[in-house]
């Protein structure tokens, strides 16, 4: 009986996996060049009406970046140097756009300034769909717990655009697609088997982000 | 006796809960904006805030106030500070000291605010539109221009009432800087204001 338990713990588990794509499109095979003075800046776009890229998941790619020793500029820190010209109405969506900015002195001189080379923009959002299942808690004196079963479906889908700063273009694109299910069984106490979905696609998005400032050969 | 204490620490207990769960917010902006990064033109501007605009406090419905005089005082200050070489500010028109220039008197005409249990979103919004008063320094009307803010909170969980309306307000007051710097120049009226203004040399007055 007790051979069974691991079986089972190791289906629970598999089960809460997610399942995660990167589709990555790159100007050149090189690695792109980062002085140590120089800085990266990882963005959200915030000008879509119906969701915002959360800052959880842009402090998650800096983190995995940050750990291999790339200098990242935290985001606010970077729309308040470079106030107003970041802000949701005014940050620049196309390079055409970037490129019209920087023809001012005084913005271009305050990037300098900063050291900032890289620009990642991050677009996109963790949503659940698919919810089923129910469960029902209740109380009484000398006895409570939850029974039933839910199960939801997450997922997250992001775009990184990484533009350069120095030559006003851009270096690539990664896209990250996670889906997962997640589960809630009610067995007296809810038990969560919660798929990884957002961090998934965080360590993915931040690998894959890495090896761009790593050659691609090293990296094999 | 231990009745009583029993019965007080329950009576407090329950206010801490009804005021808890009480939905009004009185919220004071008191967050600071960045300076902007902007090359002003060689012009100068008068800048009216009245009492009234230093003091304001938005009512956007019953529940809720925000303070947000001081902050939109700063906000514009620092902001027609990158669009003006020169900026003076007084508290009403006619303390005014430059000879040249535009005055600009701004006013708010709407704050309104949207909360989850009103739209079903997870966010906050506010919306402040502004009216700048445009006028030259000898007292000719330029414009009125209507000046539209929003912001909104990435979303509500685990924000409280008033932190979210606090965050989304400023969110709409640098919004409101951004449009300033962004639109100013190409209001028609102050465009062609600006035109017919001899070009002066750096640093002249």
């Amino acid at each position: 009986m007790n051979r069974f338990f691991p079986l089972v713990a190791v289906c629970f588990l598999s089960a809460c996996s997610a399942v995660t794509t990167i589709d990555e499109y790159r100007v050149n095979n090189s690695a792109m060049e980062l002085n140590s003075n120089e800085s990266v800046v990882i963005l959200g776009r915030r000008d879509a009406g119906h969701y915002d890229t959360d800052r959880e998941f842009i402090g998650c790619v800096a983190d995995k970046m940050q750990g291999a020793d790339i200098s990242i500029m935290p985001e606010q820190q970077f729309v308040d140097a470079i106030y107003p010209w970041f802000e949701p109405r005014t940050a620049p969506k196309g390079l055409a756009r970037l490129k019209r900015l920087m023809q001012d002195t005084t913005i271009k001189a305050e990037i300098d300034r900063q050291h900032i080379r890289y620009l990642v923009w991050l677009d996109g959002s963790t949503e659940s769909h698919g919810q089923s299942g129910s469960m029902s808690c209740g109380a009484a004196p000398g006895i409570a717990g939850c029974f039933g079963f839910a199960q939801w479906d997450k997922s997250s889908t992001y775009e990184a655009i990484i533009w350069d700063l120095r030559n006003l273009s851009e270096k690539g694109r990664l896209q990250v697609d996670s889906q997962g299910t997640s589960y809630l069984i009610g067995i007296v106490a809810p038990i969560p088997l919660l798929s990884p979905v957002k961090d998934d696609a965080c360590k993915s998005l931040g690998d894959q982000l890495l090896q761009f400032f790593s050659n691609p050969d090293s990296t094999g | 006796m231990q009745t009583k204490t029993i019965k007080l620490i329950a009576s407090v207990f329950v206010l801490i809960a009804l005021v808890g769960c009480s939905s009004s917010a009185q919220v004071q902006i008191t967050a600071g904006f960045p300076a902007v990064i902007s090359q002003p033109k060689n012009s100068s501007a008068t800048l009216v805030f009245s009492d009234e605009f230093r003091q304001f406090v938005a009512k956007p419905n019953k529940d809720t106030t925000i303070d947000m005089g001081s902050a939109q005082v700063a906000l514009l200050t620092n902001a027609f500070k990158g669009l003006f070489s020169t900026v003076e500010i007084v508290s009403a028109a006619d303390q005014a000291s430059l000879k040249q220039g535009l005055v600009i008197t701004p006013s708010v005409q709407e704050v309104q605010l949207s909360t989850p249990s009103d739209t079903y979103l997870n966010v906050y919004e506010v919306w402040i539109k502004y009216s700048l008063d445009i006028k030259t320094a000898e007292g000719e009307q330029i414009d009125t221009w209507f000046m539209p803010a929003y912001g909104k909170t990435p979303d509500s969980f685990m924000l409280s009432r008033t932190s979210a309306i606090d965050e989304a307000t400023v969110i709409a007051l640098r919004d409101a800087g951004a449009k300033l710097l962004l639109d100013f120049y190409r209001i028609p009226s102050v465009n062609n204001w600006l035109r017919t203004q001899p070009v002066k040399e750096s640093g002249d007055e």
